[in-house]
């Protein structure tokens, strides 16, 4: 069951961009062609304005709620080629950094696992992917992969913080080996998995190709505790590949396709259980899918300005069709 | 920004959009020439492949072909959506002929490429368009205002729009309508345009500004609005691009001036209307808002002029230009860094013959300048505006707690780009649930948990296992709840002791039969041989050489019998001797029994048996060896490659009450990634985890890393379900591990409540402290409780926890101290000022739970304050900051004289019963299911004290007194600190702890109550009502404590069944009889003994509460339960602790234990064996 607990009539000026809550579910963000982004406590099913972000010079395409350990920050990316990194201080928000790194449109922010620290990762029509890594006082150093995607960069999602081996059981005190790993999808038609090696250089893990045209979005499956690795894509020519890799090296992946749809689609979002995937497509549809038991991925609702039913099943949903 | 270039003179098409990849095709342009001045012609295909960092592009095949081109297009006719090259490339040739080719065979390299030709235009074929909707159609264009409708399907005759238009001119441009699929347009040089209706097979409108300085280049039709249309005017003098509207076809629209000259070429985005393209003489490449005016973009050019240009249908980004300097160019109108990409243009620049081309146009071709090789950073900026396919207009994510963010797109903006009337934007924030089952089983777990409805749940789910596993899993875990589980574990391995004796029986019988009468007389004979020489050996009462005799002889049965009657030493000899002999199938077992050796049993059975060797573990193992045993086998089972076994493994984990195992185990057999195998899971393992705690003394407050693991799984998914409360619920609550900290955290705030930032982090941390302070371990008693209701039930219609009974009778002290009234409880109250640790407990409540617990920070009312404490406990392991303190007061004081305090005396039982189910200690349990809390307590909470008094809902009883004890039966929400002496210990205005901390320990002062830490406050709050006063007061002093742990716990459970039920009733107890009361007086004389000189308060406190635990016994002695062995046995004891010899008293208890029947004596012997080991140590 699909059903609307909160309304946030945003007031924005233009179409909607991206609209992300909070680590908690509390605050909402959102991002629009009017060149702003806006910031609602949603709590209890209100909405309390509590910050209209202006300074980008157009569009602004994603917001990025960062890990609450670092505090209350939110990272925007625009059409005007800039970063901008919003900081809450005292109960008021502010513009911390901008990141003006790029030629084209940044496209996607996408915040690392926090066990990394505090690392933003942006990739733009220009083709290149930046890394923001804050150093402390005020300081970004950036990172920057040129020619990532030729003609644009669409999207970027981390791999969640995995350390290789064992899951559990590690052995506290010292930090962590982390791999530290993010994919990204682009007009090339590709997505490319990127991994930093030893030196904290960025280089290409992995070419993932299976799409006919533009990667609009990709989104890596939060991680459940097992050793697979799950990686969503869609694009502009309607499909959704999941993409899983089951071997530890991480080299062997293999897509599955989720659907054709007839339109572009979007977006796409895993649910923080990483067992329901949001698909959002041109035709201004949203719809939600499960991977059914046999491993084929069906679509469990059609979500129309926020409602809908949910099937059980495949099998529920073919009745329900008939 | 240029992406690619290839050096052609030439037209150029894109693959149509539905191709991947993405193919251009070229073909050699008639009327031009390039520096070779070479008249050959050739047909090209090349790939379009970005991941290429390089401006090559790859050329896929070439052919040769004997024709120049005008005019290049590829439709998508008969695309074959398997093939990577499809379609129909369509060329307008010089000599007024149309040829088809098909575009794979070029890419394969077949040699005949052409589908077909026909040569019916007069002059070159200047002009041609396919309709998009039936893309078998295609239009062309040549002179004499010749316009052709070709069918691809029957290419032989094409069709005329109507009749051609006059005087004849040349038809430069032609194209179909975007939205109606029977129109057409065309245009001339001449600067007149003329609109076709093919229905109606005539010209129907034509388009002129009258200026006649229009000399079209260029046409296209608006590709969203019917009616609109552009052309582009190659005249330097009038260097435009008019918007047409069919609809006011007087005079244009609108007027695009922004070319310096003639304009060569205009394509209009199909991906975005507001995207128009031109290319003029001034050479210029512009990107325009057709609909505004306005210049969107200016592409980087050379200084060249190009005569075509072609957004690529697929990639809306990517556009390319044909230029007259022989070159096709691939542009993206996203900009980017042309970084490296410029030196090679300028080599080859540099080494082209391009200014000597002499057009046929005649047209003067600008100078070839070389570009400035400039060292400027080259950034090409994108499009002012963002264009259509970059503005998202859709979006769904998924956020914390299974909520959805969903935006939509506002539909079908006007046409116009009218500015938008005032949509309102909104986002849905939705919830989604797509697990009713999971969250219906969830729920109903946590019903049972919180109404302590276990046996009925088992049943249920026993009736609807769908397997035998399964059922036997829940039938394993029902008897937990029952009395004699360890029978009922038998009866389920398949023994039932009754029939065994039934068997037995009539063997007996039989062989009674068969008995030689024994009356006649017999000769003694001592004669040579054996018999003689044991005869010899018996009548000099050498029993040792008789039974050698007998042995070596292989009389077995002799010599065991005439061993037993040789002594202790010898039996045990013998036995060995004839173990070491006899070869029988079921020596070992025998051996293993005989021996008491079950480790030997279960660590060499062969594992095919294991349902015997837990069968024999259960009939035999000590309890305290009980768990580590089954533990043991199930080890074995699990390691075994059978995989059936390995299920099996659970079976034992069960009988161990081994959680984590369980977990382990049954996470290895099933799947447990599916939320309701997790819920199957969960469902075995928070029964077991209460069932553990009822009945055994294991400790269940750690939470192992799988469980904990699992937990957090099962909680993840709750939440993701929305059911965030639940999932607080469930989370265990007693450890650091970091994710589960976390998700703690992230679940307390997505329910709204602001946790204070410093706060929540701590909470985690705080709680391992706590645990580690708990008082001592407890083990060895697992199943007393069980035991010890046995009885009870037997004779009572209303059986009360059986704790509770024996206290009331066995307690004649006159120190008890009396029934707490009000005002002490309202004494109790300070000990939680501080309203803010509480908030987090708020959280933790389930739904209703919550809010009412808080109210009573009016201390005023005390029955209100009480209720507060023990909903805190019980709902919230954040509410420790609140109780620590008090908890740690009760600390030094507990241990000399609680129990008095714990236990006022019993009394009406009925009543306190119907509350007393819902708030047994237990369920309280891992999850901080608070299971009675939510239901009744906050209820009761709100109830005016009066009516609370009352005796139907057993509030009159003083509840703080009660429940403060019940922290310790909640071992994993709450571990007492260990820091006695924390400052917090005097909580401010408690004056009742102050007391207690000033007073030295003595007997059982009032004072003492809120302090002590004892586990069944329920049963204990029930016997205020009644104010007998009992004879508590002089077994506070000596009793150890682990006993109570296991024991008042375990009862409760399963009581709770019948207890819910009972009418209100006072039960009053027997007297012990009087020949028995001396076991009384003995052991509690002795425990006030070992009291005195005990020094440390752990020793005094665990005989504190063995004096609690041994009202078990009394319980029985009145009752008479227990069996004349059992009896005579503890007579035996008193009387050696008469002696001081505790040595041979715990001998003594040993041979009882052994050999009584376990659930007997399981309530109170381990208890005894603690004080007698105590006195010994302490040698009172």
């Amino acid at each position: 069951m699909v059903s609307v607990i909160n309304t946030v009539d945003t007031s924005h000026e233009d179409m909607i961009h991206d609209a992300q809550m909070d680590y908690y579910g509390t605050r909402l963000a959102t991002c629009s062609s009017d060149r702003s982004v806006k910031i609602f406590d949603v709590r209890n099913g209100g909405q309390i304005l509590i910050a209209d972000l202006r300074g980008h010079e157009g569009p602004v395409w994603q917001v990025a709620w960062a890990h609450p350990m670092y505090g209350s920050i939110l990272a925007s990316c625009s059409y005007d080629r800039k970063v901008i990194i919003w900081k809450e201080e005292n109960g008021t928000w502010e513009k911390t950094h901008e990141h003006s790194g790029h030629d084209s449109s940044v496209n996607s922010v996408c915040w690392a696992p926090h066990d990394y620290g505090l690392i933003l990762a942006c990739g733009s029509s220009d083709g290149a992917i930046s890394l923001l890594t804050y150093t402390g006082e005020g300081q970004w150093e950036v990172k920057k992969i040129n020619n990532a995607h030729t003609i644009g960069c669409n999207a970027v999602s981390w791999a969640p913080a995995v350390v290789p081996g064992s899951l559990i059981d590690q052995p506290s005190g010292q930090k962590p080996n982390y791999i530290k790993k993010f994919a990204s999808g682009g007009c090339d038609n590709l997505i490319k998995l990127w991994k930093e090696d030893e030196d904290g250089q960025w280089k290409e893990d992995q070419k993932l190709e299976g799409h006919s045209d533009w990667v609009r979005d990709v989104a890596w499956a939060p991680s459940i505790g097992l050793p697979t690795s799950t990686i969503a894509s869609c694009s502009q020519d309607g499909r959704v590949f999941i993409w899983t890799c089951e071997d530890t090296s991480g080299n062997m992946w293999s897509p599955k396709l989720l659907h054709k749809f007839n339109d572009v689609v979007w977006h796409v979002s895993w649910s923080i259980t990483a067992n329901i995937l949001a698909v959002s497509g041109g035709d201004n549809k949203v719809t939600l899918w499960k991977e059914s038991l046999d491993g084929q991925w069906v679509c469990i609702s059609d979500v129309n300005k926020g409602q809908g039913s949910v099937s059980a099943s495949a099998t529920e949903s073919q009745q329900n069709e008939q | 920004m240029k992406l690619k270039e290839v050096d052609r003179t030439a037209m150029q098409a894109w693959s149509p959009a539905q191709n991947h990849p993405i193919y251009l095709a070229t073909g050699t342009s008639a009327q031009q020439l390039d520096a070779t001045f070479s008249t050959s012609a050739s047909l090209e295909v090349f790939e379009l492949d970005l991941s290429d960092p390089s401006l090559d592009m790859k050329s896929c095949a070439t052919f040769s072909s004997s024709q120049r081109y005008h005019k290049l297009i590829w439709g998508p006719h008969k695309v074959d959506s398997k093939g990577d090259v499809s379609g129909v490339l369509i060329a307008g040739g010089e000599n007024g002929n149309i040829i088809l080719y098909d575009p794979s065979k070029i890419i394969n390299g077949d040699k005949e490429v052409v589908i077909a030709q026909n040569d019916k235009h007069t002059g070159p074929v200047r002009a041609l368009d396919v309709n998009i909707f039936q893309t078998n159609l295609v239009a062309s264009g040549a002179n004499e205002s010749e316009i052709y409708i070709w069918d691809l399907n029957n290419f032989a005759t094409p069709m005329t729009p109507g009749a051609k238009t006059q005087p004849p001119e040349d038809i430069s441009c032609i194209a179909w309508n975007r939205q109606v699929q029977h129109i057409l347009a065309s245009a001339s040089p001449s600067g007149r345009a003329t609109v076709w209706d093919l229905r109606k097979n005539e010209p129907i409108i034509k388009v002129s500004d009258h200026s006649n300085r229009m000399h079209c280049s260029g046409l296209a039709w608006h590709p969203d609005v019917a009616t609109q249309m552009v052309l582009a005017s190659e005249d330097d003098r009038l260097p435009v691009i008019q918007m047409w509207d069919l609809r006011f076809a007087t005079s244009p629209l609108r007027v695009l001036e922004n070319h310096a000259r003639g304009i060569l070429a205009i394509a209009w985005s199909m991906a975005d209307p507001e995207l128009l393209l031109s290319c003029g003489k001034d050479a210029k490449i512009l990107c325009s808002n057709p609909n505004t005016g306005e210049v969107l973009y200016e592409l980087p050019t050379n200084t060249q002029w190009c005569f075509d240009i072609q957004w690529c249908p697929r990639n809306p980004a990517v556009l390319s230009a044909a230029s007259f300097d022989g070159r096709i160019s691939v542009y993206s109108v996203m900009g980017g860094s042309t970084d490296g990409l410029r030196q090679k243009q300028v080599d080859k620049l540099s080494s082209s013959f391009g200014n000597l081309d002499p057009f046929g146009t005649g047209q003067p071709l600008p100078p070839l300048q070389i570009p400035q090789q400039t060292g400027q950073h080259a950034i090409v900026l994108p499009l002012k505006k963002p264009p259509k396919w970059v503005r998202r207009p859709v979006g769904a994510s998924f956020s914390f707690g299974g909520k959805l963010v969903t935006f939509e797109g506002v539909k079908a903006q006007s046409p116009q780009g009218a500015e938008q009337q005032q949509h309102h934007h909104y986002v849905f924030i939705s919830q989604v649930v797509t697990e009713k089952e999971f969250l219906s089983r969830s729920d109903q777990l946590q019903q049972v948990v919180q109404s302590q409805g276990f046996v009925n749940y088992c049943q249920k789910k026993i009736d609807a296992s769908q397997t035998e596993f399964e059922k036997n899993v829940w039938s394993f875990l029902k008897v937990n709840f029952e009395n004699d589980s360890r029978g009922k574990y038998l009866e389920l391995l398949g023994y039932r002791k009754e029939d065994l004796g039934k068997k037995h029986n009539k063997e007996e019988k039989h062989e009674c039969e068969f008995l030689p009468s024994a009356g006649g007389t017999f000769n003694i004979s001592v004669s040579g041989d054996i018999d003689g020489l044991i005869t010899q050996a018996l009548l000099t009462g050498n029993f040792e050489s008789a039974v050698d005799l007998c042995l070596h002889d292989n009389r077995m049965a002799d010599a065991i019998i005439l061993a037993i009657a040789g002594g202790q030493e010898l039996l045990a000899r013998t036995q060995k001797k004839y173990f070491a002999k006899s070869q029988s199938k079921i020596t070992r077992l025998i051996t293993a029994v005989v021996m008491k050796n079950w480790k030997e049993i279960v660590e060499s059975c062969d594992l095919k048996n294991w349902r015997e060797a837990l069968a024999a573990v259960l009939t035999y193992a000590k309890p305290d060896e009980f768990p580590s045993l089954c533990d043991l086998l199930g080890t074995r089972l699990e390691s075994e490659g059978d995989s059936i076994l390995q299920t099996q493994a659970c079976l034992c984990y069960i009988c161990a009450g081994n959680v984590e195992k369980l977990v382990a185990c049954w996470t290895k057999a099933q799947d447990g990634s599916s939320p309701l195998s997790l819920q199957d899971l969960i469902e075995k393992v928070v029964i077991l985890r209460k069932a553990v705690q009822l009945t055994q003394t294991v400790d269940t407050s750690t939470v192992g890393v799988l469980l904990a693991e699992k937990m957090s799984q099962y909680a993840n998914l709750l939440a993701a379900q929305g059911s965030i409360a639940a999932a607080l619920a469930f989370l265990p609550d007693n450890t650091n591990q970091p994710n589960i900290v976390q998700l703690r955290d992230r679940l307390c705030r997505a329910q709204g409540e602001p946790v204070p930032a410093e706060q929540s982090p701590k909470l985690p941390c705080e709680r391992p402290q706590l645990s580690k302070g708990r008082p001592g371990p407890v083990t060895g008693h697992p199943q007393m409780p069980r035991a010890s209701t046995q009885p009870y039930y037997a004779h009572v219609e209303n059986p009360p926890p059986p704790g509770f009974i024996m206290h009331g009778n066995v307690n004649p002290n006159a120190a008890v101290p009396p029934p707490p009234s009000p005002g002490h409880m309202h004494s109790q109250v300070p000990p939680y000022p501080q309203p803010q640790p509480y908030q987090p407990a708020q959280q933790y409540s389930f739904g209703t739970g919550g809010p009412a617990m808080y109210r009573p920070q009016q201390p005023s009312a005390p029955p209100a304050s009480s209720t507060y404490l023990n909903t805190a406990y019980v709902s919230s392991a954040t509410s420790y900051s609140g109780h620590s303190p008090l908890y740690a007061a009760q600390h030094p004081t507990s241990s000399t004289s609680s129990p008095a305090a714990a236990f006022p005396p019993p009394s009406a039982l009925g009543t306190s019963f119907q509350h007393g189910g819902p708030g047994a200690p237990p369920s309280s349990s891992a999850y901080a299911l608070p299971p009675g809390t939510t239901g009744t307590l906050p209820a009761a909470s709100e109830l005016p004290a009066s009516q609370r008094t009352g005796s139907q809902n057993g509030w009159n009883d003083p509840p703080a007194l009660n429940r403060v004890p019940k922290k310790k039966k909640m071992p994993e929400n709450f571990m007492p600190p260990v820091p006695i002496t924390s400052p917090i210990m005097n909580p401010v205005g408690d004056p009742q702890t102050q007391m207690l901390q000033q007073q030295p320990p003595p007997p059982a002062p009032l004072s003492s109550q809120p302090s002590y830490p004892q586990p069944h406050l329920l049963g204990s709050q029930h016997f205020h009502g009644l104010q007998q006063p009992l004879s508590q007061a002089g077994m506070p002093t000596s009793f150890p404590k682990p006993n109570i742990e296991g024991a008042p716990g375990a009862p409760i459970g399963n009581t709770i069944q019948h207890v819910q039920s009972l009418p209100t009733e006072k039960i009053t107890k027997k007297p012990i009889p009087d020949e028995h009361l001396i076991l009384k007086t003995t052991f509690e004389d002795l425990i006030q003994r070992c009291l005195s000189s005990a020094t440390d308060p752990q020793t005094k406190r665990k005989l504190d509460d063995a004096s609690k635990r041994l009202e078990f016994l009394y319980d029985k002695l009145r009752e008479q339960t227990l069996s004349p062995t059992i009896i005579n046995g503890l007579h035996n004891i008193a009387r050696s602790i008469e002696t001081r010899n505790y040595s041979e008293g715990l001998t003594i208890h040993t041979h009882i234990v052994s050999t009584s029947n376990f659930s007997e004596t399981s309530a109170f012997m381990p208890v005894l064996k603690v004080v007698l080991t105590q006195a010994n140590k302490l040698g009172v």
